[in-house]
């Protein structure tokens, strides 16, 4: 079975996060599932790479942390909630536009039935 | 659910504690308890989820550069790694904290002995000089006890002026001797305040002939409560020099400075108790006061209450979990 090489989609982790941020804050677990379930369960994102991303988002401005109950009611455990900076919006953008380009590239040499540019 | 606590216990085990790594340590145990949960309530069993969880995790080495922990993980594996700070070996910080203790002994014994050296002229009286003679003899021998305690534990100058480390299990190992010492910290803050309330007490119960008795015993209790404040602070503050020297700065000094843990609380109670102490009390003093009108005597309440806020913030403050 063909799985996702971790070295492939780790410039893309930051956009996946981002883009879950930017419809609603969330923390860590939270997170990771809708990362499965949007991919249908093809991306499990590892724990220690999806809190290696947090930090560094932080530190680079593109998202911030805050604390908060996931229960509405108040009785949970809290968790660390992040939200998308503007900053972070901009660079979101910014980066739907690199995979553009690199799918469009990057699809040119690959070799399937559907290869549009293969016998030029 | 403890053996993904233990595997990640075991995973942290050498990295040094640091804010940082502590807060990674809680950040990463709680996604991975709320993933444990999640696949237990879809009905999953205990060992398949532990298995999950774990397989899921990732590697370590990950957050090595966005932690600053790229030298710390070098340490971990090659402890001679050219690194500037000092990696301090649980054997170190043992004799270090045998030092610090024996230290304090002499330290607070020679400084009681300043304390008490007035009580021999004041007993010893009628005999030419050899009153003033034995408090020069007092003063001496406490002179050359602070100077010998000055010179113990030299030899780990450089815990108090190079930068060390130390990792997270040898801080467990302290943080455990800190818990047993706290009590015994209490007690003698308790006894010397008592001491210093009641030592002029000896002075009410002494009768002609032994005029000389009262003053000789308050300046004994006075010693010996100075010596027990002198004694036990020193050993606290050890602890605490130990435990502070990750946080600091951060080890690599590559994340944000070093980030203080905040003080958390064992519950919300527990908070607004502590919170509300010091008011609560100023309030009663207050009330109990203009009440009774014994301004006289209600001021008791402040070295009560300083004695018991010790006790209240020890049992409501969390234990630091990692």
């Amino acid at each position: 079975m063909v799985e996702i090489s971790s070295d492939v989609i780790r410039g893309y982790n930051d956009t996946m996060i981002l883009s879950i941020l930017m419809k609603e804050p969330s923390y860590g677990y939270e997170i990771s599932k809708q990362i499965k379930s949007i991919s249908d369960g093809k991306y499990v994102i590892k724990e220690t790479t999806l809190y290696s991303a947090f930090t560094r988002m932080e530190k680079n401005g593109y998202i911030e942390s805050f604390v908060a109950d996931p229960d509405p009611e108040g009785n949970g455990k809290k968790r660390t909630y992040y939200r998308p900076t503007e900053q972070g919006k901009a660079y979101y953008s910014e980066k739907c536009a690199e995979w553009e380009l690199t799918k469009e590239v990057v699809e040119r040499f690959i070799d399937n039935k559907e290869n549009v540019y293969g016998n030029n | 659910m403890e053996t993904i606590k233990s595997y990640l216990e075991a995973m942290f085990a050498g990295l040094p504690n640091t804010a940082e790594v502590r807060k990674a340590k809680a950040e990463l145990l709680q996604m991975m308890e709320d993933k444990y949960n999640e696949l237990i309530a879809e009905g999953v069993s205990e060992n398949a989820a532990v298995g999950t969880v774990i397989s899921e995790f990732g590697n370590l080495d990950e957050l090595a550069d966005d932690l600053g922990l790229s030298t710390a993980l070098e340490v971990a594996h090659d402890i001679q790694s050219a690194t500037p700070r000092r990696n301090l070996t649980l054997d170190e910080v043992k004799d270090y904290m045998a030092a610090r203790m024996k230290k304090a002994f002499l330290i607070a014994l020679g400084v009681m002995l300043f304390v008490i050296c007035v009580v021999f002229p004041i007993l010893i009286t009628g005999h030419g000089a050899a009153g003033a003679g034995m408090m020069f003899l007092d003063i001496a021998i406490g002179v050359g006890l602070v100077i010998y305690g000055s010179f113990v534990g030299a030899e780990f100058k450089y815990i108090e002026q190079e930068p060390c480390s130390i990792d997270m299990n040898t801080a467990k190992y302290l943080k455990g001797e800190r818990q047993h010492f706290l009590p015994i910290r209490s007690i003698c803050v308790a006894v010397a305040v008592v001491l210093f309330i009641i030592c002029w007490v000896p002075n009410l119960f002494v009768t002609k002939g032994l005029y000389t008795l009262g003053p000789s015993l308050m300046f004994l209790l006075i010693g010996i409560g100075v010596f027990l404040l002198i004694y036990s602070g020193m050993i606290s503050s050890a602890f605490d020099k130990l435990l502070g020297i990750n946080d600091a700065k951060t080890i690599s000094g590559t994340y944000n400075e070093g980030v203080k843990a905040p003080i958390r609380y064992k519950s919300k109670t527990a908070e607004t108790i502590v919170t509300c102490y010091w008011p609560a009390v100023t309030s009663l003093y207050l009330i109990i006061s203009f009440l009774t009108f014994q301004w006289h005597i209600t001021w008791i309440i402040w070295p009560v209450a300083a004695v018991a806020h010790k006790a209240v913030v020890v049992n409501c403050e969390a234990e630091e979990e990692f």
